[in-house]
């Protein structure tokens, strides 16, 4: 064979399926989708539409007939609609701010910080703060206003903690598309004549259109599929979905029902997901041409405005951080609202009752963290640069357990694994799969984007002086994708550390996992271990942000996205 | 015309200086007592490197930056404290900033409904505007399917309907291609011509500036360093700044040797040259710096007389209907343009040539160099 290893490498960088390692990688890929996304969600078909082997549509109509079920289903959609609205607003108020504001840096750091907090908690943490201040013995319902025997569960209380949790997705989402609206055009149309305000209404708000409505229904997907924040805090006068779902399973043992209910909350997951996607998605205005504001661009608001938005930002912001100040003062006094002596019990407690579940949860996201970050840039990677049959599909269908509520993809991995052959109920392996395949697609967009972004040109460049395909791919490639391997990386470990939803279906005796061990706490009202856990998760993950952080300035990849933005959608 | 009609206003800019705090330099003025005077229905041009100063000035000429101190007025009206919706002016920016979510007729009509005009007054603007710079039938498009000439033509269309007091131009032509930008410049002259809207247009491209401006304003480091026509500019530069950005020269060091009023000899290359001073105060001996446009030198063939100035030819460019040399004389290197040579001409490289300058062609300026130096 006079083969060169030029050649075999051109054809390597061609990416023609005739590579053997590309092809194996695809089987790999496509047998691992297979098993742990395509069969978990066919099983949960299956034993919807079966009832000892036949085909029955029993299990669904009784769902859809029961009034309780039914009334589930519209409070779900009334409280995902209301968190839509609220936290787009919110989200579009600390954009604006920010983007518009003319902001020191020092304050959009705190802006951004604030903003942060929610997103890297548990999430319920909010939830457990809304307790401490307006439960029955609420700091300020009954400390600060004497208010006796009020009830903070309900419709507003959720839908306020969910607010203030999801909001920075929505702020992540707006921030970017109002910095990239031209200052020039609105400047274009105050020198016609138009106000402000007329400015504002005429020309901002419609280019963020696309931004609010896209916000809007990552907010209503987030909500919808939130099922730790209603459990606390909806209570038995206010169901939603996934509690409901939940409760069928783990109080009725009735997995075809909490199949098929998780099946309810799957349809409008699904619209709201190919709206998102397909829709909304194609509506976004490119408004950067050419040369764009100089170093100084219009001002889009007056000094007294600017000055109402800070105040409102500012507003929410101090609530955000009471809510978290508070909740580490309970992990630190003995009881709130009755005992307020400083004592370092719960974290005892945590340290001693509940090691087993920080061990567990720390080797979980140990494992699922490498994992996850290979999947996704080696998935990431192949479809984009690679062709081979079936790639648009292979990309669609990795996305399925991330853009599924987690209670629909636990409830499938619960009713998949927990029989022979496939018998990984009570190991780990299910909680790490679960992870990987659910968080893993952040890493999986990170990277499709990044290689987006590198031109092709880049590549030949290298190729043009004479570097072969390997040392291409080594140089220039690898260096490039290797912040989306960190990001994904960093969100895999955040979301192992904060996720409930999917994976309260799958802890055991064996394996167990913090914020399994806080709704248990709050079930049993001992809010102090539970604030302690809470603080002690929040602490882990910005260290481990702080660090990723670090790492990605390291490579200063230009188009390196921020840690934070993954967090969002 | 009744797209048009507005009776033209001046503009006078009076003293302004803008300051920013920079980070490394700290206060830096980004213009700096600048004045200006535009006459009704003139067509002025700033023209200056980047960072001159010129954007600046214009911006605030417009309203959206407020100056330091001076004042700025409109036809003797003091607008200085007004933000720019109230000035009543027309703006282009260099990228156009049409509304993208908007179409083309909804952009032009933009300016009219905030002036709350009735529906069929807009529509007959609109549709005369858009006729007037060649754009009918585009009113239902949006900004992203027009080419970027066409888009230019919308963002005029836009600047104009309104009936601005004065019409302000950013760079506009700078993300336009070469050919385009030939034709636009002249669309944008003839349109001001007929408009007649007094117009301050700014620019790096010193060709730009002379084919549309009836005069320019060349800055410098947030100055305005002279005004005039292009002729002035180009014939009578007031600094070496002025004579190197606007078109090409040499610039050759020298003496006075004579001076006569405005003409003077100046002793230069080893030779004496007839040139003339525009400044007063230069005495026998001074210092001076000769301005030497290359298509104001002649050449001629082979040796010449004793006391005339021998060069030899670097190089030659043959561009079509001009040739282009370089040549050294006297340890300095020229450069010389020759118009409608003719096919015969040749002055090969290494060729020995004889070359003179027409003395009214050759402007005299103090040396830099020894300005502000005492005595030099």
């Amino acid at each position: 064979m006079a083969g060169n290893s030029g050649g075999l490498l051109a054809t390597n960088s061609a990416g023609r399926h005739k590579d053997p390692v590309v092809a194996a990688a695809v089987l790999a890929l496509w047998l691992l989708l297979a098993l742990f996304v395509v069969y978990p969600l066919a099983m949960l078909f299956a034993r919807m539409l079966t009832d000892h082997g036949t085909f029955t549509t029993a299990g669904i109509a009784t769902i859809l007939t029961d009034r309780h079920q039914v009334r589930a289903f519209w409070n779900s959609l009334l409280l995902a609609s209301l968190v839509g609205i609220t936290g787009t607003a919110l989200g579009f108020l600390f954009a604006f701010t920010a983007a518009r504001g003319r902001l020191p840096r020092a304050l959009l750091t705190i802006v951004d910080a604030s903003v942060l907090l929610p997103l890297v908690s548990p999430p319920f943490t909010t939830a457990i703060a809304m307790i401490f201040s307006f439960g029955p013995r609420g700091l300020i319902t009954y400390d600060v206003l004497g208010m006796k025997g009020v009830t903070v569960y309900g419709l507003a209380s959720t839908l306020c903690s969910e607010a203030l949790t999801y909001f920075p997705i929505a702020y992540l989402t707006l921030r970017p598309i109002l910095a990239a609206i031209d200052s020039n055009i609105e400047g274009m149309a105050f020198s016609l004549g138009a106000s402000r305000w007329r400015v504002f209404r005429t020309v901002t708000l419609p280019l963020a259109v696309p931004g609010l409505a896209n916000a809007f229904l990552l907010l209503f997907a987030a909500s919808l599929a939130d099922f730790a924040t209603p459990l606390i805090l909806a209570g038995n006068q206010f169901p939603v979905l996934p509690t409901q779902a939940y409760l069928q399973i783990t109080g009725l043992f009735d997995l075809r029902g909490g199949a098929a209910l998780s099946f309810v909350l799957l349809v409008p997951a699904l619209v709201v997901f190919l709206l998102q996607r397909y829709w909304v998605s194609r509506r976004f205005y490119v408004t950067i041409t050419g040369k764009g504001a100089g170093q100084t661009p219009f001002d889009s608001i007056s000094p007294v405005v600017r000055n109402v938005l800070l105040a409102a930002c500012a507003t929410v912001a101090v609530v955000v951080v009471y809510f978290y100040a508070l909740l580490l003062y309970a992990s630190l006094v003995m009881a709130l609202g009755a005992n307020h002596t400083f004592t370092l019990q719960h974290y005892r407690v945590i340290f001693t009752d509940g090691a087993q579940a920080i061990r567990d949860t720390l080797i979980i996201a140990g494992f699922a963290m490498p994992l996850g970050g290979l999947y996704g840039v080696l998935l990431g990677y192949l479809v984009t640069k690679k062709t081979f049959a079936g790639r648009r599909t292979m990309e669609l269908v990795s996305m399925i357990n991330y853009a599924l509520p987690g209670t629909i993809v636990g409830i499938a991995y619960l009713i998949a694994f927990n029989d022979p052959p496939l018998e990984l109920t009570g190991t780990a392996l299910i909680i790490i799969a679960c992870y990987i395949f659910r968080y893993g697609p952040t890493g999986i967009r990170a990277t499709v984007a990044l290689l987006q972004q590198i031109d092709k040109s880049l590549e030949e460049a290298s190729q043009g002086l004479g570097a072969g395909s390997t040392t291409t791919f080594r140089r220039v490639t690898l260096p490039l994708i290797l912040p989306a391997f960190f990001a994904g990386l960093g969100v895999v470990f955040i979301r192992s550390m904060t996720a409930i939803s999917a994976t309260i279906f799958l802890v055991s005796i064996g394996w167990t996992l913090i914020t399994v061990r806080i709704l248990e706490n709050i079930t049993e009202l001992s809010l102090g271990p539970a604030a302690a856990f809470s603080v002690l998760v929040v602490v882990i993950v910005f260290v481990v942000i702080a660090a990723i952080g670090r790492v990605l300035r390291l490579f200063r990849a230009p188009g390196a996205v921020p840690m934070t933005s993954l967090l969002g959608g | 015309m009744t797209a048009v009609a507005t009776e033209s206003i001046g503009v006078a800019v009076d003293g302004v200086s803008k300051r920013y705090a920079h980070r490394v330099k700290g206060e830096i003025y980004a213009a700096r007592d600048v004045v200006l005077n535009v006459r009704p229905g003139e067509f002025l041009t700033l023209l200056g490197p980047s960072g001159c100063g010129k954007t600046t000035t214009l911006r605030m000429i417009a309203g959206y930056e407020m100056p330091d101190a001076g004042r700025i007025r409109f036809g003797g009206q003091d607008v200085t404290g007004q933000p720019a919706n109230q000035r009543n002016i027309g703006f282009v920016f260099q990228n156009y900033a049409l509304f993208p979510h908007l179409s083309i007729f909804e952009n032009v009509a933009y300016g009219l409904r905030v002036r709350g005009l009735p529906a069929d007054e807009v529509r007959s603007r609109v549709g005369e505007v858009l006729a007037l710079v060649g754009l009918a039938g585009y009113e239902q498009q949006f900004s992203g399917q027009l080419s970027g000439g066409e888009q230019q033509r919308v963002a005029l269309a836009r600047a104009i309907v309104i009936r601005p007091r004065v019409l302000l131009f950013d760079e506009p032509l700078s993300n336009l291609d070469a050919k385009l930008r030939v034709q636009m410049r002249h669309e944008i002259r003839d349109l001001q011509r007929r408009l007649a809207i007094t117009t301050v247009y700014v620019t790096h491209d010193q060709e730009e500036a002379m084919a549309v401006s009836d005069r320019i304003a060349v800055m410098n480091e947030g100055s305005v360093v002279q005004e005039g026509t292009a002729e002035d500019l180009y014939h009578r530069p007031a600094s070496q700044f002025v004579a190197q950005f606007v078109g090409r020269v040499n610039l050759v060091a020298g003496r006075v040797a004579e001076t006569a009023g405005e003409a003077v000899k100046i002793e230069a290359l080893g030779v004496v040259v007839g040139a003339r001073s525009l400044r007063k105060g230069l005495g026998r001996g001074d210092t001076v710096v000769l301005v030497v446009r290359p298509e104001a030198i002649a050449m001629a063939p082979g040796a010449g007389a004793p006391g005339s100035l021998q060069a030899t030819v670097l190089s030659r460019t043959f561009l079509g209907e001009k040739i282009e040399y370089l040549l050294r004389c006297a340890g300095e290197t020229l450069q010389v343009v020759r118009y409608d040579a003719g096919p015969g001409e040749v002055f090969a490289e290494g060729a020995s040539v004889e070359v003179s300058f027409a003395a009214d062609a050759v402007t005299v300026l103090p040396d830099a160099a020894a300005h502000g130096k005492p005595d030099a």
